[in-house]
């Protein structure tokens, strides 16, 4: 009965179902099952097969919005109120940077990333290089993360990890993604990873964290 | 052979004295002549003379009277931040969820806005080309002006929550596209390049597209073409060779693909269909004019037996993109 369950929920999130992922949620925990159990079974393995879905010419931002929608409200039906409670597999932080008021590439991220357990710190759009260097000093992220939707940020994101560096958080790797930046390579923006896709940001990230 | 006949030959199939050339270069007209961006925007003298300087600088085939992405949005009553050197951002959207769409102002491109200042450029900029170059005015398609209504989430988020309030939002952006378009052609502009990034597959699936979208660039592109426009150009960037089957039937007589479409599958997809594209833009700003120059001629030479092409970037020439670049592609056409 409970697999029959999660399997609803798998879809749910799947299909980016919002009502069906809460009402299936609070089913599972009815029946008696862990939220950690919800996560692993059913949250992660609907990023599984959102992930092998997810390939770069299938990748669909309404899809990926939906599913993305539809994870974060079971979430809060596991932590309500309490994002501090969410598991964590590390600390990332992400920003849009100043100049650039597009922050859906950002958001999108920020809910894989929240959705296969990694705490996520937002700088959010808009974001000056320092202000984003004094989080990272305070946070001590796995890595930074900067989408970029337009070209004239660039000259800002080739002093993050130049900057980070003298400040000794040289273990902290950045990485970046959005329509401008992947036109670039890494080693001309001077980060060390550009992600395609959320996903390749997400995998990516877990090489860093050995998930 | 001018410019405007080149692209008509172009456009046709027909033998040309060369390729035409179309550098999209809109914001960068105003870095070149030294002019804030933010005045280039704002007003439709500068941004007349700021094309034209670069028209007489690069010697391509088209000059453009856009502005960026929020002209539409602003005139309805979004509300925007304008800064140095930018194009200017939507700071506050004219429409959420639950309004009222009977409440939403549909603009007089003579009186809301930035309209007039763009209807003035154009005016400007037809004056002082008449039929020898070709004259670009510009419009949202109905997704992206959708989207710069209520923001592309919250867009998003609506067609699948209440889609027959999406539906008719869709429906009120067709009236100001076709409105604000008829109005530019009215001042003098060849046609309005219609401009619609985020009915991109990598936005919204292609079933979307053929189902909502299709039908409405088919009534917005019929309406441009009784109104004098000579042909419809539509311009969606990213990886769009899913949906470029469906030109023909919207009435697509210029299609534009980007960098991330293989010229082969445009040519397959569309074998009647004048093509223009593709080099990637940002090589604008990071290459060299020897790299422009290679791209180019690996271009010229993928179209060479068939016509039917402009050489161009695949999206808009970054503002601050380096000048000797876009001059390398320029003078590809002519090597």
């Amino acid at each position: 009965m409970h697999n029959a369950l999660m399997q609803k929920l798998v879809q749910a999130l799947i299909d980016g179902d919002q009502a069906m992922a809460v009402t299936q949620t609070h089913q599972l925990q009815a029946a008696g099952l862990a939220r950690e159990t919800i996560i692993t079974d059913g949250i992660e393995s609907a990023m599984t097969q959102l992930d092998a879905r997810c390939t770069v010419e299938q990748f669909n931002l309404l899809e990926i919005m939906l599913a993305g929608r539809a994870v974060m409200s079971a979430m809060k039906v596991l932590y309500p109120g309490d994002a501090a409670m969410f598991p964590s597999q590390g600390t990332i932080i992400l920003a849009s940077l100043e100049g650039d008021v597009h922050d859906l590439g950002k958001n999108i991220l920020k809910m894989v990333l929240t959705a296969k357990g990694y705490r996520v710190v937002d700088c959010g759009k808009d974001c000056p290089v320092d202000r984003l260097i004094a989080t990272a000093r305070q946070e001590a992220p796995l890595a930074v993360g900067i989408s970029g939707l337009i070209t004239t940020v660039i000259p800002q994101i080739r002093q993050v990890r130049t900057k980070m560096h003298a400040l000794g958080l040289t273990q902290i790797k950045v990485m970046a993604g959005g329509a401008a930046l992947k036109q670039a390579t890494a080693a001309s923006l001077q980060v060390d990873f550009i992600g395609e896709t959320a996903f390749d940001c997400l995998h990516y990230v877990e090489t860093l964290s050995g998930s | 052979m001018n410019s405007l006949k080149r692209i008509h030959a172009a456009l046709h199939f027909q033998p040309h004295d060369r390729v035409p050339v179309i550098a999209q270069v809109f914001g960068h007209a105003a870095m070149l002549a030294g002019v804030d961006l933010k005045t280039y925007v704002q007003d439709g003298a500068v941004l007349a003379a700021c094309q034209r300087d670069a028209l007489a600088y690069y010697d391509y085939d088209a000059v453009f009277a856009l502005m960026d992405t929020s002209v539409e949005t602003e005139a309805v009553g979004s509300v925007l931040d304008y800064r140095t050197n930018a194009y200017p951002t939507v700071q506050a959207y004219v429409f959420a969820k639950h309004d009222d769409l009977a409440q939403l102002h549909l603009p007089d491109p003579q009186c809301d806005g930035r309209m007039p200042e763009l209807l003035k450029a154009i005016r400007i900029l037809r004056h002082a080309v008449g039929n020898e170059v070709l004259v670009v005015g510009c419009v949202l398609g109905p997704m992206t002006l959708v989207c710069q209504l209520m923001g592309l989430q919250e867009a998003l988020y609506l067609a699948i929550d209440a889609p027959d309030q999406f539906i008719q939002l869709l429906d009120f952006a067709t009236r100001v596209i076709i409105r604000f378009g008829v109005a530019q052609l009215e001042a003098g502009a060849h046609l309005p390049i219609i401009f619609d990034p985020a009915s991109c597959p990598e936005v919204i699936p292609v079933a979307f597209f053929r189902e909502l979208i299709l039908p409405r660039l088919k009534t917005i592109c019929s309406t441009f073409t009784q109104a004098g426009a000579i042909c419809n150009w539509l311009h969606i960037a990213g990886r769009t060779t899913p949906i470029l089957p469906f030109y023909p039937e919207a009435g697509v007589a210029i299609a534009n693909f980007d960098f991330s479409v293989d010229p082969a599958s445009a040519m397959q997809a569309l074998p009647q269909t004048c093509l223009d594209g593709n080099l990637k833009p940002f090589a604008f700003v990071d290459a060299s004019p020897a790299f422009i120059a290679d791209e180019a001629q690996r271009l010229l030479q993928c179209f060479a037996q068939r016509g039917g092409f402009i050489l161009s970037s695949g999206c808009e020439i970054p503002p601050e993109a380096r000048p000797e670049n876009i001059t390398a592609l320029v003078q590809a056409v002519r090597s």
